[in-house]
């Protein structure tokens, strides 16, 4: 027997009960699979496959197929159209790749199209493309422009006499025009982000979410198991502090998990997080706080471990893909996209995109971040709240 | 030291704790004796500060329990199950818990190396607490209790499971702990531990305290009488007229009487089998089956109570 030892501060006791957490969570094989290994093959397999998913960076393919004798108007529909940022393809030229038939935007013309336009016969231009929506708007805009263009300076030649010519039309096209029209968005340009931009983003609020609900509810249902809760009850350790350290614990292993994230997300996987690396802090630290504190609340509320971990892999699915962690919420219809704002993955993703992507300020975020701020609080209220040692 | 008065906890209609008052003493073991569901570790909760009674107070060492954590300081417990983190050493299981009491720095490793040689543990220091075995992880289950030197250290039947070596080895353990001053509760529902381990001693029963004093005291309420259980078919009311009946057995009591079982307490009544069987018999008893039993603190159990103490 020796004199009583003076306890600890609230918050020294809190810190005990946090690193003892962390220390015991980076000792179980699952949560280091699940923390480094998992998240890096999915970064790379999701990533590599949705490149280009939304179609936004790289021009749309377009396949071109003429009729005999298409003329120089073939030529400069085509300079028009890669002008307006499409790619062009002719696959009859290439018959071991794909078929004009298989591309999703394929233009047809007449034969003898030249002859027939300049000798003032209507002729029809045919483009076909296989999905609805904002997408096929587009292409029909850039399409549209493109021929117009051809139109209009076959117009001005035969206007001004010149003669008519795969030449004249190629100087008109590249002289400079007398009237300009500046076009610039009215804000800052959207670009839905695709590949590794969405994949690493998204992977990793998900799996932030997985590995920080099993991790931290099984410790807590497993400690209760096995009486090791019960033996805290006896120290002299307020049970605020037991609860504030399970809550950090789970908050540094959610900072562990973020940091790898984002930096194999930047070195392996060329990320660019944006210009505002505060304001994404923020976020990632509001999203990792308020899911510490849920998954104290499913240590509670489980009545196993099995429970637990099945409601947290249920979890992190259904919110995952609503919350547009396995695709942009943007591409989504306006409903789900509604949706993904009631949910903490989709407030989450929604900030980095803004952050990441979308190029907007930091107080853009203000609104998530003060929001999950107080989902954390109330999360953590009912945790401690429904808290108990045995 | 440990003050129980008027301890009463009720969990909706079930009353685990009814009135039990009881003072555990420094320097000695005090035995909560009683079988399973009787109220033993309901009265270890509230004394740790898990459960909060709905009546009547607790103190430790002149605190009450209820003052918050403070409370708490130099208490040490020994919970039942084995409360370990099996993926850790048996030294961070140390430390953790010694730092969870307040320990730091250098003493908190002096008293680790301190208490991890005493439990026999030292030369598997380095060993995840998964690789032990029973007897093992209970050493440490109870080192983890004791590595702060508690004034007070409850253990709540810390022999659970236990191979009889290791038992041996844990109740030396315990009586050590007593010996160097601390105040010790010890409950169990294992009768000839409490005779072998407790200097004084409560049994309870369906939430009460039946009986209390020292061994000693105990004992001599039982007597020198023996337990006579007697099994087959009777009239009870029969068989305790007939005992009534006779001043020759006046010192013959009846502690229960049913239509299976007869249950005497008597003193020499292995010598005085004929005579008991031929009272019984004449009362239209039956008897399959007898058992006699020595004094003991069951017998006190089953004499108090009128049943057989289950475990």
């Amino acid at each position: 027997m020796s004199a009583p030892m003076p306890s600890r501060s609230f918050l020294s006791s809190a810190w005990l009960v946090a690193w003892h957490d962390l220390r015991l969570n980076l000792r179980q094989k699952e949560t280091l699979l699940w923390t480094f290994l998992m998240p890096a093959l999915f970064f790379w397999f999701i990533g590599t496959v949705t490149s280009g998913f939304g179609g936004a960076d790289a021009g749309p393919s377009i396949a071109l197929r003429s009729g005999a004798d298409a003329g120089f108007i073939e030529g400069e529909l085509a300079a028009r159209l890669t002008d307006g940022g499409a790619t062009v393809v002719y696959p009859d030229d290439d018959p071991e790749g794909t078929a004009f038939e298989d591309y999703r935007r394929r233009i047809e013309l007449p034969e003898h199209l030249t002859e027939r336009v300049l000798s003032g016969e209507s002729v029809a231009l045919t483009f076909r493309r296989r999905e609805a929506g904002l997408g096929a708007s587009l292409d029909a805009f850039t399409v549209r422009r493109a021929t117009y263009g051809v139109l209009a300076d076959l117009i001005t030649l035969a206007a001004t006499g010149a003669e008519i010519n795969a030449a004249s039309m190629q100087a008109l096209r590249t002289q400079e025009r007398a009237l300009k029209v500046e076009v610039s968005t009215a804000g800052n340009l959207e670009r839905v982000p695709s590949g590794f931009q969405q994949a690493v983003p998204g992977t990793m609020v998900m799996f932030t979410l997985v590995v920080l609900l099993t991790s931290g509810a099984s410790i807590l249902i497993g400690e209760r198991k096995s009486g090791a809760l019960l033996r805290l009850a006896a120290a002299p350790i307020p049970r605020g502090s037991v609860v504030l350290g399970k809550w950090f614990g789970n908050l540094m292993l959610g900072g562990i998990q973020v940091s790898f994230a984002v930096l194999l997300g930047t070195f392996a996987f060329g990320v660019q997080w944006g210009p505002e690396p505060l304001a994404l802090a923020a976020v990632l630290a509001a999203y990792a706080g308020m899911i510490a504190a849920i998954a104290i609340l499913l240590g509670n509320l489980a009545r196993s471990e099995g429970q637990a971990v099945g409601l947290a892999v249920v979890a992190g699915n259904v919110l995952g893909a609503l919350g547009g962690c396995w695709w942009p919420i943007e591409v989504t219809p306006k409903a789900m996209q509604s949706l993904a704002m009631f949910l903490p993955t989709g407030w989450t993703m929604d900030a980095l995109h803004r952050l990441m992507a979308f190029g907007q300020p930091a107080v853009s975020v203000v609104p998530h971040v003060a929001g999950m701020t107080l989902a954390t609080l109330l999360c953590g209220w009912l945790a401690a709240k429904t808290f108990r040692f045995a | 030291m440990i003050e129980v008065e008027h301890l009463r906890k009720t969990f909706g209609a079930n009353v685990a704790v009814d009135d039990v008052s009881f003072t555990a003493r420094p320097g000695r073991v005090f035995g909560l004796l009683g079988p399973n569901g009787a109220g033993k570790s309901t009265t270890i909760g509230s004394l740790c500060g898990l459960v909060r009674p709905d009546g009547g107070s607790a103190r430790l060492c002149g605190r009450d329990v209820t003052a918050g954590a403070s409370a708490r300081e130099g208490l040490g417990l020994v919970p039942q199950d084995l409360a370990l983190y099996e993926e850790l050493t048996a030294p961070e299981n140390l430390r953790f818990f010694g730092a969870a009491q307040g320990l730091r720095g250098a003493e908190l490793e002096r008293r680790v190396a301190q208490v991890l040689a005493r439990v026999g543990l030292a030369d598997r220091a380095k060993e995840p607490v998964s690789r032990y075995s029973g007897g093992m992880k209970r050493r440490l289950n109870f080192a983890c209790g004791v590595v702060h030197g508690p004034r007070v250290l409850l253990l709540d039947e810390p022999t659970v499971g236990i191979d009889p070596q290791s038992r041996v080895a844990l109740l030396d353990l315990v009586r050590e702990e007593a010996a160097v001053g601390s105040t010790v509760l010890y409950t169990t529902h294992y009768m000839e531990e409490a005779e072998a381990l407790c200097d004084d001693l409560a049994i309870v029963d369906h939430g009460r305290v039946i009986a209390s004093g020292t061994l000693d005291e105990l004992r001599a309420r039982v007597g020198e009488r023996d337990l006579l259980h007697l099994d087959g078919t009777f009239d009870g009311d029969a068989v305790r007229a007939a005992f009534a009946a006779l001043e020759s057995l006046a010192d013959v009591e009846v502690v229960g009487a049913d239509a299976e079982l007869v249950a005497l307490a008597a003193p020499r009544a292995n010598e005085r089998l004929p005579e008991l069987f031929a009272v019984v018999q004449g009362a239209g008893g039956t008897i399959r089956a007898t058992t006699l039993r020595r004094p003991s603190l069951e017998n006190l159990f089953i004499e108090l109570t009128g049943r057989e103490y289950r475990e």
